[in-house]
């Protein structure tokens, strides 16, 4: 599963984009795409047309919900789920509003990325 | 305590969809709370019993709280109490799709339940010991403070605490807390909490303790002091803060937010303006150190 499926991280933290990975590499091997703020989370989601986002909110250089916007500026499709320590009630609000799927609260609990994988690519 | 806002834990288990939950936040921020989502949360009524009150609020004009100790469901006491006792704000939320018909009592009353006992932080299995130590580091900070610790305060350093607990282990002795004025920094991080109220957290360790720090925070062994492990401690600050404002807008209705973590200086000499503590937190690999600034008190 997910060989033909490219994934995008954007998350200002190494050890977070590592983590996640390792929990998806359990489920198959996409390809993974890394940006650590969200301004390179755009550029490469323009570049790359991702299948999957999973976003951080608090990041340097444009925060999660501003780079949420601008992707959904580009393609009204895209598939982002924000992963964030910051699960408050403006902020989820704020998230959902801008157009992210879902909002996942760290830490991240493999049983649900699973799901989130699953619901989508199984079967591919 | 709780590890995510309740409204998060109702999307991520598909029980409202994106649209409902934005319009019952939208809903609860003008709404109060009523005795019977109180008293559901208390445990002092079923859902069906406050179904049937509700029912029999439309025949007779009295309040709930009288219906209900009428029908022996609940006592004045517990009324008076459920009047007084300071309610989570998250049960608002639970309330507004009540009564957009979203979901009923009876599901209401599972997932509190259900809720509390997945997300509760204080459920935690704490040992005797580290109990005892929690309790003592708090009384500390009374006594250093001289002045009574805001419910902010005390939240936040138990769940510091917690996290630790949780994330690295319990097998850690907190150091009585000191005020602090400047502080020689080893490896350092920082982070900002903005909103209602400002602390500036950082968490310090030196070079020889990050390491087992970090591979018990991450679950894998490391051997070098390399990028995964000085993102350990970026990440498990930004975790205890993120669960800290999640806490607030869940308990308080309070909305805080986090700046980027920030690496400090290496061995540079920190120096602080405000109020100031220093928590060592000592465990056998070594001691590591929590810094925390306490903006704009009056």
């Amino acid at each position: 599963m997910l060989d033909t499926v490219k994934i995008l991280i954007g998350d200002d933290s190494i050890l977070a984009r590592k983590k996640l990975k390792d929990i998806i590499l359990q489920y198959g091997t996409p390809l993974f795409l890394e940006a650590k703020d969200g301004q390179e989370t755009v550029d490469l989601y323009k570049k790359e047309s991702p299948d999957l986002v999973f976003l951080d909110i608090v990041m340097p250089e444009k925060d999660g919900n501003t780079a949420i916007r601008e992707i959904i500026d580009f393609d009204k499709d895209a598939d982002i789920i924000i992963v964030s320590s910051v699960g408050t009630q403006s902020q989820l609000k704020a998230a959902i509003e801008a157009g992210a799927k879902d909002f996942i609260q760290k830490p991240v609990q493999p049983e649900i990325i699973h799901h989130i994988i699953a619901s989508r690519f199984e079967g591919r | 305590m709780y590890a995510q806002f309740f409204g998060n834990y109702l999307l991520s288990r598909n029980i409202v969809t994106r649209e409902q939950l934005i319009e019952a936040m939208r809903k609860k921020s003008s709404s109060h709370i009523r005795l019977g989502t109180l008293a559901i949360h208390a445990g002092y009524m079923t859902a069906s019993e406050v179904n049937r009150v509700i029912v029999l609020q439309t025949h007779e004009d009295k309040r709930f709280g009288e219906i209900a100790i009428n029908e022996g469901y609940l006592t004045e006491l517990q009324v008076a109490e459920l009047l007084s006792e300071q309610k989570p704000d998250f049960l608002l939320l639970g309330q507004a799709l009540v009564e957009d018909g979203i979901i009923d009592h009876e599901q209401f009353q599972n997932l509190i339940i259900d809720y509390q006992s997945d997300n509760d932080l204080t459920a935690f299995e704490y040992s005797t010991e580290t109990k005892e130590s929690i309790r003592q580091m708090i009384e500390h900070f009374f006594v250093l403070a001289e002045r009574p610790l805001s419910t902010h305060e005390i939240s936040l350093y138990h769940l510091l605490m917690n996290s630790l607990v949780r994330f690295i282990g319990d097998d850690f002795t907190p150091v009585p807390p000191i005020r602090c004025q400047e502080y020689p920094a080893n490896y350092c991080v920082s982070q900002e909490i903005n909103g209602a109220f400002s602390v500036h957290t950082y968490l310090d360790i030196p070079e020889s303790a990050c390491i087992d720090f970090a591979s018990r925070y991450v679950g894998e062994t490391f051997t070098e002091f390399d990028e995964y492990v000085r993102a350990s401690l970026e990440d498990f600050l930004n975790l205890l803060n993120g669960l800290f404002i999640v806490n607030m807008s869940n308990d308080c209705s309070i909305e805080l937010t986090l700046d980027p973590p920030v690496v400090e200086e290496t061995e540079s000499l920190l120096t602080f303006q405000e109020e100031t503590y220093l928590l060592p937190i000592v465990y056998p690999f070594g001691t590591i150190y929590f810094i925390i600034t306490l903006h704009n008190r009056k």
